[in-house]
């Protein structure tokens, strides 16, 4: 999905990973309280209480409804799925499933580790998975997150709402207590990596018990399998205890997570510089200059007391669908190649940003460097295509949102196109973000020019950043961009046996783009995150939100 | 000034203006703020007078240096030459403020002479109107309409400037309403006026000859203190990003881009220099206003 508030949320940084690798083993002789938790037998025992940023969730705390990040942040603590991906490269490993197996890539078959336990002592079965999948495709459920589900066979939605209008799907089918079939419309080689999203989580009986609207009265202490029980959920804060009878392999290490409501992040950062607050995942952008965040989040000893963390974001530029002159693809590489993306985010991101390469996060699985042969900065080159297309009539408009502290790079951006190409170009802020996104929405007849994408991966595969967004007709398609070729080469890659397969097929696709130009790729995100003198270290998972699992404390 | 003269006077003083004149120019804070207003409105008229370099040409190599030789003010974020911003930045900002304060002066002062001469209904109404534009905040009430009716970056100066003149005015007109109003109301039953009306004079005659040049000192001292704010509220709006578009240099505008923590730890030179035009600016009007009041209220003498 676009442009969500997960996206947004997720601030930005470096490329290395800087956060100490050797930090997260065992047998770190770490003082440990008195609370200390009662260890479920796995290495890593720190225990403890920490607080960590929060914000209000958008929606109810329900697996399949919560698409931004400070619903996900606490979900991706307390839910266990099938699959889980590492916190360093989002790698997907096995979790409640023992196997997933398929030998055409449309059926599977999941086998599940038996006596895998919810937080309520009920046994983690396949019908808790079926069922749960069933009840979040559905229409009648208003989930946002059905359109997930879209590709298991019937899944039907003739109106294109991005859920099932039936209440069920044929292709899931239990077999037994800890086995199920999933069958899938077309082939779905990277149908694995999806699995990890939070949507994909399995529901206790109490959840399918509970007969409140929408599921509310469930949601407000959701019981999950994961390694994080939810004990309280109010208007300040969310508390996360250990769960003492988590039964996977990727259990919590502090016994107590607590987030405690923000509205402001600089509120936030303030509280972990003093000491206040234990985690923050967002470093406003005002402190990246001249890194400034990071001479303050020094601990007494000289330790450093923050992080980056590439994520799996990606920020374009689009190409206006309603722009008739950008029809012309010599003039779209021109402004493609006629500014600098590494001075860019050097001066505007103190390097907390990633020139990007291609249209793919090098976070997922699949991705393929220097696809995006335009986007290296060739002042001359582009100077010459600009001339021979006939120039740019007008002033050519970046719109970006004025919410989200978008206009500095537009407007470094423009500064350069105008010094390099000789066109008139200006930044045209929005108020807020929900309008720009109506108005690319609409395709509004002004939108001249570019607009702002920004594109967080749902799962981390190469497919995520290319069929949502380019595929003709797709539901993220902002620049109405269509080509036969590249639409058949995702068919292809789809249908492919093995997953390296699929991945050269989309690397194909993705060559595709640097013809047509459709976007402008900008950069990589990446996540700043900040904490207290009481951790020792923390990882950031490639989803920018915390591996409780690798706290250590001081 | 010509028009304040009063003519009342069988043995023909001097004039108030000139009485005016005479006690300003023998102060010191006069001469600092007209040679600071001189020069802020030379520099709006005329900024290629000032500095040779082009405010909107950017290189971001030289983002956030400190002043030098060659950039006395250093460089902003984009790495445009915070002088020459400075300097380009006066035309929009006082274009602002002269037209709203004239334009809030003419209206208010001739709806306030219209409430306090007729009285009655009219009074009743014109004043109720007035008490609604003055409940609502002018900063709300200009944020309001700049988010409806946002300023495109293809606009030109003009047109940015009579959206955001009329914005200020349509917020600001009640308080030189109210002022004219009663300033009219004290000068109406006076001895002269009656005089006029007795000799058959028409109502116009009246107004225009002998109420409106006796009612008008405070309504030009306070739309002179008034200049000052227009032109800070101009740069708050710009800020707040409602006001002028990016495309036109203005003081609010580098302001807000210069403004957060992190900046101003860092290169704190690209808020300064901005800030300090404007303050100087306002402080200049403000002064300004304040001079001419003492020199034309013998009260305060």
């Amino acid at each position: 999905m676009l442009t969500r508030p997960r996206a947004l949320a997720a601030a930005a940084v470096s490329a290395l990973l800087l956060m100490s690798v050797a930090s997260c083993g065992s047998g770190d002789n770490t003082t440990t309280p008195t609370n200390s938790a009662a260890s479920t037998g796995n290495s890593v025992t720190s225990g403890g209480e920490i607080t960590v940023r929060g914000c209000t969730p958008q929606n109810s705390l329900l697996p399949p409804n919560t698409s931004e990040v400070c619903g996900g942040n606490v979900l991706d603590a307390s839910e266990a799925k099938l699959v889980h991906y590492t916190p360093d490269d989002a790698a997907p490993e096995l979790d409640v499933a023992a196997s997933i197996d398929t030998t055409d890539s449309v059926h599977w078959t999941v086998k599940l580790n038996d006596g895998y336990m919810f937080q309520d002592g009920t046994q983690v079965k396949a019908k808790n998975f079926v069922d749960a999948w069933n009840w979040g495709a559905a229409c009648s459920s208003a989930q946002l997150n059905s359109y997930f589900f879209a590709p298991i066979a019937g899944f039907t939605d003739p109106s294109g709402d991005g859920c099932n209008t039936a209440d069920t799907m044929s292709g899931l089918a239990v077999v037994d207590d800890l086995t199920f079939t999933i069958t899938t419309t077309s082939p779905t080689s990277n149908l694995v990596v999806r699995l990890g999203y939070t949507a994909f989580a399995p529901q206790p009986d109490a959840f399918f018990a509970d007969t409140s609207e929408g599921k509310a009265n469930f949601a407000k202490l959701p019981i999950a399998a994961g390694p994080y029980q939810i004990v309280k959920n109010d208007d300040t804060q969310m508390v996360l205890q250990k769960f003492a009878g988590y039964s996977g392999k990727f259990p919590g290490s502090v016994d107590k997570v607590t987030f405690k409501i923000y509205n402001d992040t600089s509120a936030a950062y303030n509280d972990v510089v003093a000491n206040n607050l234990d985690l923050t995942d967002v470093i406003p952008s005002d402190q990246l200059v001249g890194d400034a965040w990071k001479t303050d989040l020094v601990n007494s000893d000289g330790t450093n007391r923050w992080g980056t963390k590439d994520t799996g974001v990606i920020q374009v530029l689009t190409y206006s669908a309603v722009d008739a002159q950008l029809k012309n693809t010599s003039l779209r590489q021109a402004i493609s190649l006629g500014w600098d993306r590494a001075q860019v985010t050097k001066a505007v991101f103190n390097n907390a940003r990633t020139p990007a390469t291609g249209w793919v996060s090098p976070v997922a699985d699949g991705y393929k460097a220097d696809q995006c042969t335009n986007c290296v900065f060739d002042a001359a080159k582009a100077k010459q295509l600009y001339d021979a297309a006939g120039g740019y009539k007008g002033t050519f408009l970046i719109w970006v949102n004025g919410d989200g502290g978008h206009d500095a790079w537009a407007q470094a951006v423009c500064n350069q196109l105008k010094n390099n190409l000789g066109m008139e170009c200006a930044v045209q802020t929005t108020p807020d973000f929900k309008t720009l996104r109506n108005k690319i929405t609409k395709r509004d007849a002004d939108l001249t020019g570019m607009y702002r994408g920004g594109w967080q991966m749902d799962y981390p595969s190469i497919e995520n950043f290319l069929a949502p967004i380019y595929a003709t007709g797709a539901s993220s398609n902002d620049g109405d961009y269509s080509n036969p070729a590249f639409d058949q080469l995702l068919v292809d890659a789809a249908a492919a046996t093995t997953n390296d397969a699929a991945n050269k097929l989309y690397q194909q696709a993705e060559a595709l783009l640097d013809k047509d130009m459709p976007s402008m790729p900008l950069w990589y995100q990446q996540s700043q995150f900040g904490f207290s003198s009481k951790i020792k270290s923390v990882k950031m998972t490639p989803f920018s939100t915390f591996d409780f699992g690798s706290v250590v404390m001081n | 000034m010509s028009e304040i003269v009063t003519t009342t006077a069988a043995e023909r003083p001097r004039s108030l203006g000139a009485d005016a004149w005479d006690v300003m120019r023998r102060r010191p804070l006069f001469w600092v703020a007209a040679v600071l207003v001189v020069l802020f409105v030379a520099m709006a008229i005329a900024p290629e007078l000032f500095t040779t370099k082009d405010p909107r040409s950017c290189d971001l190599a030289f983002s956030r240096q400190l002043p030098s030789a060659g950039a006395i003010f250093g460089y902003d974020f984009q790495g445009c030459d915070i002088f020459a911003r400075t300097v380009y930045g006066a035309r929009a900002s006082i274009l602002v403020g002269i037209f709203t304060a004239l334009a809030a002066a003419l209206l208010g002062g001739l709806l306030g002479t219209l409430a306090g001469y007729l009285g009655g209904a009219v009074d009743a109404v014109l004043s109720r109107i007035a008490d609604i534009f003055f409940s609502i905040p002018l900063l709300l009430g200009a944020i309001v309409v700049g988010s409806v009716v946002p300023l495109s970056p293809n606009s030109p100066l003009w047109r940015c400037v009579i959206q955001i003149v009329l914005v200020l005015v349509l917020f600001g007109w009640p308080n030189t309403f109210r002022l004219m109003r009663g300033s009219v109301m004290q000068v109406k039953p006076n001895e002269y006026v009656q005089a006029a009306r007795a000799l058959g004079a028409n109502p116009f005659r009246v107004t225009t000859s002998h109420i409106v040049p006796n009612a008008l000192t405070p309504l030009i001292v306070v739309s002179t203190i008034d200049l000052g704010s227009y032109i800070a509220t101009e740069a708050t709006l710009s800020f707040l990003g409602v006001g002028l578009p990016g495309t036109i240099v203005s003081w609010g505008r580098d302001i807000s881009a210069a403004s957060g923590i992190g900046y101003i730890r860092n290169a704190p030179h690209m808020l300064l220099f901005p800030a300090a035009a404007l303050c100087l600016t306002v402080l200049a009007f403000i002064i300004l206003g304040e001079v001419v009041r003492d020199a034309l209220d013998p009260k305060l003498r």
